[in-house]
């Protein structure tokens, strides 16, 4: 239990983002105790020689001004051992009292002065390994004493030599000290920091948990469902927020897709109905001409049917910038005019006029085939819905960096409760035989070419829809 | 003329394959990529009639293959998809055709005689002839006996469009893809009344009518 709770924390981010903090934070505060710890134990040791050598000197003198008689040997042994009482003995309690001064006075010729410990013959041999210059302080190791001895010598009249050692237990007990309560203190400080590091990490990375679990949570059915938003601006409410609004935009476009199939689907079953209707009576009745006439009526309605569907299927992949746009320089004039010549015979069956006011070379880069629908739907809206004996201007002219292409009309206008959904699918007039796709087809179109259309009243009251497109980069 | 057709639905094969027997063409079938293969291999077809989504190759795949076998036939490619994707247009510039779902048959055969005619390129003649009616391609003329047509440049390419394909059926996006050069699909009935003025033109009162119109499919120009 606790085995696999181990193993599923060692598993998360959290736990990586403590330990590594961790062993930073413990590096970092390592060397920093290294560094104080050599400045501390420099500090001490110069306090001591500077004793030594002050003792030293002192004690030289003592010796050179000490007449050679009988009574010398006592005098120096006296002074020494008050010199050696100056310091405090400082011992770990348990240790056995030692003495941490010794004073040596070698005469030639002579039994050498000794005070100081008891074991005089480890100083004596000890000393041979003292510095070579005197009155500086050197370390000497003597046997069974764990503090080394700083030991000085000075040469005293008569080629004696006096030797000074102090071993500083006092100094070197602090020291002790100090590691074993920086290590305490030091475990301590990196269990603390592990713990808050990773409850700050667990914390955290608990929200971006709750976070994968509530969108994992989301499906088609519910995509109503929200992230909790909070007002802090670190990078997991910012998180949160992307994720929201990434689900806007899917459940948009999933709204979008549903209505547009409900659409569609309404709009099949009328046209489904009828080709049946036919085809039934058509097989009820054998009359050949009648049955000739339905199934060609039938023919013709499955062909709207499929010009719908092909509308609506173009328009699903412009939304979802799926439509390939067959980029090329194109005469946008030249376009219209081809288009109008097309049309030219429809308008004037209806006793139309169609007037052309086309500016040459206005290049584009557009798909040829895709404007061409464009511009084809709108003039089939004239066509379709104008009242007998209108006139109709296209005009393709330069505005700014744009082409323009202006269709006005001097018809009823459109009608005022659909114009503001005028670019929605299957928005249409009360009285349109149209699939209602045609002007959201031509808003998708433009819109992939990078430009825009607008609806508005014309000034000669009818209708005005205006088109405009970046021109070409490079105009040809 | 020898075809192949390469289509997995078992309906669309078998209309196809009726309809374009019936337009004059010798028609085999293949349901799959890996046996059509096997069959063009021989060499035999003059075209090929070939949907994008079969079941165990793709289309296009199987394309490049007969291609790098060294087979020349043209292809109509039949999509299932309204958008052209860029490979196929790129075919299309290669001596192809394609054609979207659901496409009228009169539109596959007008397309496959275009291939053929393509890839056995005839030498264009100056002067078309049917029945009374006489084209002249260099002065742009038309008459029915007689008389002389005052034309438009639109209803001079109309008429001529019409009278190299007599005969046969042409549908009004055919009309609208080779007179104007335009793969449009318009709501209204544009195409009709080009048709209607140029009729009031050519099939005047007292003569014989050419211009005939099949009602669901499009017109056909012919000699009584």
């Amino acid at each position: 239990m606790s085995l696999s709770l181990y193993s599923r924390a060692r598993s998360t981010a959290a736990w990586r983002i403590s330990v590594w903090t961790t062993v930073a934070f413990s590096l970092c505060s390592a060397v920093a105790f290294v560094i104080m710890y050599l400045l501390v134990a420099r500090n001490v040791q110069a306090r001591s020689d500077a004793w030594l050598t002050g003792e030293a000197d002192v004690l030289s003198e003592v010796v050179a001004n000490t007449p050679r008689d009988s009574l010398d040997t006592k005098v120096v042994q006296e002074v020494a051992e008050l010199a050696s009482h100056e310091v405090v003995e400082v011992q770990r309690p348990g240790d056995q009292p030692r003495q941490s001064v010794f004073f040596l006075l070698t005469r030639p010729g002579r039994d050498p002065i000794f005070v100081g410990p008891p074991e005089q013959e480890l100083f004596m041999s000890a000393i041979s390994s003292v510095s070579p210059k005197p009155g500086v302080p050197a370390s000497v190791f003597v046997r069974e004493h764990m503090v080394p001895f700083r030991v000085v010598w000075n040469d005293a009249p008569g080629g004696s030599r006096l030797y000074l050692g102090f071993s500083d237990t006092a100094g070197a007990l602090m020291m002790h000290r100090l590691v074993t309560h920086f290590l305490l203190i030091w475990c301590a400080m990196a269990l603390l920091g592990f713990v808050i590091s990773a409850a700050g990490a667990f914390r955290t990375l608990q929200r971006v948990e709750r976070i994968s679990a509530t969108v994992d949570g989301i499906s088609t059915q519910d995509l109503g469902r929200r992230l909790p938003e909070t007002t802090a601006d670190d990078e997991v409410s910012r998180l949160s927020r992307t994720f929201n609004r990434m689900l806007d935009r899917i459940q948009r476009s999933v709204n979008q897709i549903r209505s547009v199939t409900d659409s569609v689907a309404h709009d099949l079953k009328s046209p489904v109905t009828s080709i049946r209707g036919s085809l039934e009576v058509a097989l009820l009745h054998g009359d050949s001409e009648d049955w000739r006439e339905r199934v060609a009526d039938a023919v013709e309605k499955l062909d709207r049917l499929s010009q719908t569907l092909n509308t609506a299927l173009d328009l699903a992949e412009a939304d979802a910038g799926a439509l390939p746009l067959k980029l090329e320089a194109l005469d946008l004039g030249a376009l219209v005019e081809n288009l109008s010549d097309l049309f030219q015979p429809s308008f004037t069956e209806r006793q139309h006029h169609l007037d052309c006011r086309i500016q040459p070379g206005m290049f584009i880069d557009g798909d040829s085939s895709l404007l061409s629908r464009t511009i084809a739907n709108l003039l089939d809206n004239e066509v379709a819905h104008l009242p007998p004996g209108c006139k109709i201007s296209v005009t393709v002219r330069q505005s700014d960096q744009s082409a323009e292409i202006i269709l006005e009309d001097d018809g009823p206008g459109f009608p005022e409760e659909i114009r503001a959904r005028a670019f929605e699918r299957f928005v249409k007039g009360e009285h349109s035989s149209g699939h209602g796709l045609g002007l959201a087809f031509v808003h998708a179109i433009v819109q992939a070419h990078g430009g825009c259309v607008t609806i508005s009243d014309s000034s000669t009251g009818g209708t005005q829809i205006r088109i405009k497109l970046p021109s070409a980069k490079v105009s040809a | 003329m020898r075809l192949l057709i390469v289509e997995d639905d078992g309906a669309i094969r078998t209309f196809l394959k009726r309809g374009l027997e019936e337009a004059g063409f010798q028609v085999d079938a293949a349901a799959n990529g890996l046996s059509a293969e096997a069959l063009v291999v021989e060499g035999i077809y003059d075209a090929l009639v070939v949907d994008l989504g079969l079941p165990d190759i793709d289309g296009l795949e199987f394309i490049a293959r007969i291609r790098a076998q060294g087979s020349t036939a043209p292809v109509l490619i039949l999509s299932a998809r309204r958008s052209v994707d860029d490979r196929v247009r790129g075919l299309e510039q290669g001596g192809d055709d394609y054609l979207t779902k659901p496409f009228a048959l009169a539109e596959v055969v007008a397309r496959l005689r275009n291939l053929l005619r393509r890839s056995s390129a005839q030498p264009e003649s100056t002067r078309i002839r049917v029945g009374d009616l006489e084209l002249d391609l260099i002065r742009r003329e038309a008459r029915r006996g007689d008389r002389l047509l005052q034309l438009t440049v639109q209803e001079f390419a109309l008429l001529e469009y019409l009278c190299r394909n007599e005969g046969r059926v042409v549908t009004r996006t055919l009309i609208l893809d080779h007179v104007w050069r335009m793969r449009i699909d318009p709501a209204t009935n544009v195409v009709d009344v080009h048709i209607y003025r140029l009729r009031s033109k050519v099939d005047t009162e007292g003569v014989p009518p050419l211009i005939h119109t099949i009602r669901g499919i499009g017109y056909v120009l012919k000699p009584v």
